[in-house]
């Protein structure tokens, strides 16, 4: 197992390398002069070449990766334009634990309400609660979560007044009201995810169900619901697993689109500020910061994966 | 299956055997068009779609003006203005069935875009394998790695919003995708005997890609075109929405829901109506979506 991890952290490293020379190629080579591009059109030349220089973007390009690659791995971070004097260390810190704090809550209501879902619908393989539990789920997925949001806030929040519009508690609030207010926010999301992981979940409900043990299982009496719970779930779950590291992409990529709807203080809408304030040292960090969570996380889904499933952690 | 052109030289033999093939060919297609046409959920999806393609095109004949700003501001829905107005006086219903304009020029040719360059990538990597798939899979990897909506914030940011930056923003982002799954049905191909035929024969490897591999893994990309589709609207209306779309005065949905959004507690159809547009397009390019992949695969 340690020798499965070692190696799928080792084959992280070129790809985070990829991914930084990206970040850097968009971020600093792409916008040309980038005093200019800071300073704007009617800046003096003097005063752009000043800020290239203090900056240090008249060096070579493959100096300039260096250093700053060398700056993200020591965690000088650089402080941010736009909220002046603060370190963007800091910032992307506390907004990362507030996004942490709303992902955590929403992958706990996705998914085992979505698993619960998919082995239902897979249980009743092509009844018709499965065909409008397949279809009316996968159809919440295509639906862009700032649309759902916009549908939620004006049933639950404008006209029957049960849950508040915005996702962050007045000041001095007690800590876990924080939850009551991250309600609204998270059920766009899981929306987001219900349909694959559910569809998912379904179809590994029924592959198991026709497998000679699970017949073995119900022949020697087992009561129906043991049946379910240790000999389907176990075996089920493996390909539901995967597709939910695979999620994370789309549950960060929602996040961005969430927090900015119910204004709420996390990484993707420091992202989206960053972006178009034209921050570039937040907007890099929190950029490189999201893709080491996505390939952090897709490894998470594969190590349980691999202790789901014997076969896969021996083959490799 | 594979067809490449009639030279006077072949014999009957031959023609009789590309004949059956195209006479197979054409069989399985009136079979995937009659399955599509029996599927509910199929013809859901296109009389919806077909709806707002009609509205893209002639919404500003069928509806009053989406910029006449002369009817009372943010009024409730009545007969007169069926969705109500807006903050500027506008009619809702107007300038929500002209939205469908916008995310109906940018997505198909995004994915139009993502399907020609993926397509290339896919091909040279599947068939080449070796040296050129390992490099091209890795920077397909470090792209993936990414969400899609962070690395087009971070590009638009860079360089401006329109229509071309949107299109080919997402037609790039959606390219590694593409090539990946173009790739595998590469790699199921390339060792049929028609391959091996053709390359025997001396055929250029460009040849036996576009005129072999590429007429022989069509189902697999048209499928992949029409779920693209549904992201790419999904993906434009998203961009929109936080501010990286096109700019106002557009009717454009995601851009409209953003703009109006501090009318949300006072007059919410004004944001109401082109969510649920929104909704309903997304919706019906998925059900054409599913509709075709599940008629290919019976």
């Amino acid at each position: 197992m340690a020798r499965f991890i070692g190696r799928r952290l080792l084959l992280m490293v070129p790809t985070l390398v990829l991914v930084s020379i990206l970040v850097f190629a968009l971020s600093e080579i792409l916008p040309g002069d980038l005093g200019r591009f800071i300073l704007g059109p009617y800046a003096s030349q003097s005063a752009v070449t000043q800020l290239d220089h203090k900056l240090g973007f008249d060096k070579p390009i493959y100096v300039r990766y260096f250093e700053w690659a060398g700056h993200f791995v020591t965690g000088h971070w650089g402080t941010s334009y736009q909220y002046t004097n603060l370190s963007v260390f800091s910032i992307v810190e506390h907004a990362l634990g507030n996004s942490l704090l709303l992902a955590g809550f929403a992958l706990v209501i996705i998914v085992p309400t979505s698993i619960a879902v998919g082995v239902f619908a897979g249980l009743r393989r092509d009844s018709l609660l499965d065909r409008i539990i397949t279809v009316s789920s996968l159809s919440m997925t295509v639906i862009p979560e700032f649309v759902s949001g916009v549908i939620l806030i004006v049933i639950f929040a404008v006209e029957l007044n049960w849950l508040p519009a915005s996702a962050t508690p007045p000041v001095g609030s007690p800590f876990v009201d924080r939850f009551y207010y991250l309600i609204l926010p998270a059920i766009p999301l899981m929306l987001l995810e219900l349909g694959y992981i559910a569809r998912m979940a379904r179809a590994g409900t029924v592959q198991v169900l026709n497998q000679p043990y699970i017949r073995t299982a119900t022949l020697k009496g087992l009561p129906q619901r043991r049946v379910v719970f240790s000999h389907v779930l176990r075996n089920a779950l493996v390909p539901t697993v995967t597709v939910i590291g695979s999620q994370v992409g789309w549950l960060i990529g929602g996040l961005v689109v969430i927090e900015t709807v119910f204004v709420y203080p996390g990484i993707g809408n420091y992202t989206v500020h960053a972006a178009l304030n034209h921050d570039q040292p937040l907007l890099e960090a929190c950029v490189l910061v999201i893709a080491v969570i996505y390939m952090v996380s897709n490894l998470v889904a594969d190590v349980v994966v691999a202790l789901l499933n014997p076969r896969i952690r021996k083959s490799s | 299956m594979a067809t490449t052109g009639t030279t006077p030289d072949r014999g009957d033999l031959e023609l009789q055997v590309n004949a059956a093939a195209e006479a197979e060919q054409r069989r399985q297609r009136r079979f995937v068009v009659r399955t599509l046409f029996r599927s509910p959920t199929f013809l859901a999806g296109l009389v919806i779609l077909l709806f707002w393609i009609f509205m893209a095109v002639f919404s500003t004949h069928v509806t009053q003006s989406p910029t006449n700003t002369g009817g009372a501001i943010l009024a409730s829905p009545s007969g007169a203005h069926w969705f109500g107005t807006d903050d500027l006086g506008r009619d809702v219903f107007a300038r929500t069935m002209a939205g469908a304009h916008t995310v109906l020029i940018i997505a198909p040719l995004a994915t139009a875009l993502a399907l020609l360059w993926g397509g290339i990538v896919g091909l040279i990597a599947g068939y080449h394998r070796g040296l050129t798939d390992d490099i091209i899979m890795r920077i397909v990897d470090a792209f993936l790695a990414l969400p899609v909506i962070i690395t087009a914030i971070l590009i638009i940011a860079l360089l401006g919003r329109s229509y071309a930056v949107l299109i080919v923003v997402i037609g790039a982002l959606f390219t590694p995708v593409v090539s990946r799954t173009v790739r595998s049905a590469v790699i199921g191909e390339r060792e049929r005997e028609y391959v091996m035929a053709a390359r025997l024969r001396g055929e250029r490897s460009a040849f036996v890609m576009a005129r072999e591999i590429l007429p022989n893994i069509t189902q697999p990309i048209i499928v992949e075109g029409t779920v693209r589709l549904g992201y790419a609207v999904f993906t434009a209306a998203t961009l929109s929405f936080l501010g990286f779309g096109l700019e106002p005065p557009s009717p454009d949905w995601g851009l409209v829901i953003a703009s109006e959004w501090s009318n949300l507690q006072t007059a919410p159809w004004v944001v109401l109506a082109p969510a649920l547009a929104l909704a309903s397009m997304v919706v019906a390019v998925n059900l054409v979506a599913d509709g075709i992949s599940s008629a290919f695969s019976k």
